[in-house]
């Protein structure tokens, strides 16, 4: 007999995970304290996060998957813009590459998953808006939407922004070395998570 | 004297902008449906030069902005640029008093609800579908996040409809300096507005892929001339493959506002065919549109990251040159596939 439930639901426990040290990729400022830099500029029109409002620089989890949020100053780069890095991966198993991240109007490319082997293999990642009132669509479950939104000049009360939670499947679980994001800077990436699923 | 009309309810892509929100909202109004209306069209033209500094942008919409948007369909719109402030309000207030919603050009940095409010002057299009003068009220709808559909005073929305619109700071970096004058837009819809249905949608793909394959544009079925021309398929790579020479000649900065722009309409309008695509492959059971759809939403993200890759080159555009070419050949590989699996798929 089928029973239907939801996604969540049926989602299997993580074995084992592997935050991803991403710290030297880091190159752009999206979040900002109040006190305010200046600098923040998730997007061109210089919108940013309220770091209040967000874990920086902890060791979160979220939805049983753990996740190094980068620290955030407003003046050092506590995010990245997908523009090709090749981020090398703990030697670990994984069923799945967990991300926080979202994009400027939502938009899909694929990484590139490098073997020990040489071997590689291409998957997709697809990231939804960050912008208020928008919603996932690619399956993503939201991870953080702070209260307010910063403006170059002024924080705005009604708008509130979104992170989002995604994973990228790896077919090929045993040997992988590295991952090389797509040349897509509408895709922004706070933490990225090696899970293993328990068998 | 108040009037609220009724039949006005948000309605917005999240591909899209105020233009197809406004359009969607006041499409509804007249009882037709936002989506079938505006996601039927999928093509591409431009004409060099033809840019103009407003969000509600659309190529060869100077005429008819909803023409232009919505070629499939028999809806034309009307820019009418009253004299002066007080005839300004008088044409806008005639109208709704008759039963007609209309659309307003207004400068975001008069508005309290929207989150430019005193900060930065910036040109937005939205609803207006009633006002009470007792109170000295004009009650507006604007979907675009943070969604808003009520009063504010008459005199914040007159000075929001006279502003110069100039340029304070750089935030906004790419619909300032473009006076707002009163502009107001008036909706023609139908009559006999075609049915939803399988024939009218193999119709419209047919007209589509014909146009985009004959290297046309869509609204007005121009020639891709070669030259300042840009139709139809050769067009669109043609578009790109130009916006990528100017900026690696890196002495061009006008051409980051004139790629982001167009690309901003061009994102909305395939998005916005996407979600039609896969509403006629459900409503009719084509698995084959549901798979186009999919294909086309593809081609939609890649204009997402064509619109960053050019909005973040401003000060060196040489540099992203080599990140448009690649993305244009990926964006035209999709493209072609969705076109191809349409041809098939009616």
């Amino acid at each position: 007999m089928l029973h239907h439930v939801s996604p969540t639901l049926v989602r299997s426990a993580a074995a084992a995970a592997h935050p991803v040290a991403i710290e030297d990729f880091l190159d752009s400022v999206g979040v900002e304290p109040h006190s305010r830099t200046g600098r923040g500029a998730f997007n061109i029109w210089g919108n940013a996060f309220p770091a209040e409002e967000l874990p920086c620089g902890t060791l979160i989890e979220h939805d049983r998957v753990p996740f190094r949020f980068p620290p955030a100053d407003g003046e050092r780069p506590d995010h990245l813009r997908c523009r090709g890095q090749r981020i090398p991966l703990p030697a670990a198993r994984a069923d799945w590459i967990h991300v926080l991240g979202a994009a400027e109007r939502r938009t899909e490319d694929s990484v590139l998953l490098e073997y020990a082997d040489g071997g590689v293999r291409r998957q997709w990642l697809r990231l939804s808006d960050f912008w208020p009132q928008t919603g996932p669509r690619f399956g993503e479950r939201l991870a953080f939407r702070t209260s307010a939104m910063l403006y170059p000049r002024h924080e705005q009360r009604t708008m509130s922004p979104s992170v989002w939670h995604q994973r990228v499947p790896v077919a090929v679980p045993d040997g992988l070395s590295a991952l090389v994001l797509p040349h897509n800077p509408a895709m922004h990436l706070f933490a990225l998570t090696l899970v293993e699923e328990q068998a | 004297m108040r009037v609220e009309l009724r039949n006005i309810r948000p309605w917005r892509h999240d591909l899209g902008h105020c233009l197809h929100a406004t359009m969607g909202v006041l499409l509804a109004g007249h009882g037709a449906d936002p989506l079938h209306v505006l996601g039927a069209a999928w093509g591409f033209g431009y004409r060099s030069g033809d840019l103009r500094r407003e969000e509600y942008y659309v190529p060869f919409g100077a005429r008819s902005l909803l023409g232009a948007m919505a070629p499939h369909h028999p809806v034309s719109s009307r820019w009418h640029r009253p004299p002066d402030p007080d005839a300004a309000w008088t044409q806008v207030r005639d109208a709704v008093r008759d039963g007609r919603a209309v659309a307003a050009a207004v400068d975001n940095y008069h508005l309290p609800f929207r989150p430019a409010y005193r900060d930065v002057h910036t040109n937005h299009l939205l609803t207006v579908y009633g006002f009470d003068d007792e109170r000295d009220e004009v009650l507006l709808a604007d979907p675009v996040p943070p969604r808003f559909q009520g009063a504010i005073t008459g005199a914040e929305f007159a000075a929001a409809r006279a502003s110069d619109n100039p340029e304070d700071h750089d935030r906004d970096l790419f619909f300032t300096r473009n006076p707002i004058d009163g502009r107001w837009l008036e909706l023609s819809v139908g009559p006999d507005l075609p049915p939803w249905d399988l024939d009218h949608v193999r119709t419209v793909i047919t007209a589509n892929l014909a146009a985009l394959e004959a290297d046309r544009t869509l609204p007005d079925g121009y020639a891709d001339d070669g030259a300042g021309l840009f139709g139809g398929r050769r067009g669109l790579a043609r578009f790109l493959d130009a916006a990528a020479a100017r900026m690696r000649a890196g002495d061009d900065p006008e051409v980051v506002d004139e790629t982001f722009v167009v690309a901003g309409t061009v994102l909305a309008e395939t998005g916005v065919h996407a979600d039609w695509l896969a509403t006629a492959g459900h409503t009719f059971a084509r698995p084959a549109l549901r798979e186009a759809s999919r294909l086309v939403e593809r081609v939609a993200h890649h204009w997402s990251a064509v619109r960053i890759i050019v909005a973040n080159a401003r000060t060196d555009t040489a540099a992203a040159a080599g990140d448009l070419e690649h993305r244009a050949v990926a964006l035209l590989t999709d493209q072609d596939r969705a076109m191809d699996l349409l041809a098939r798929a009616g």
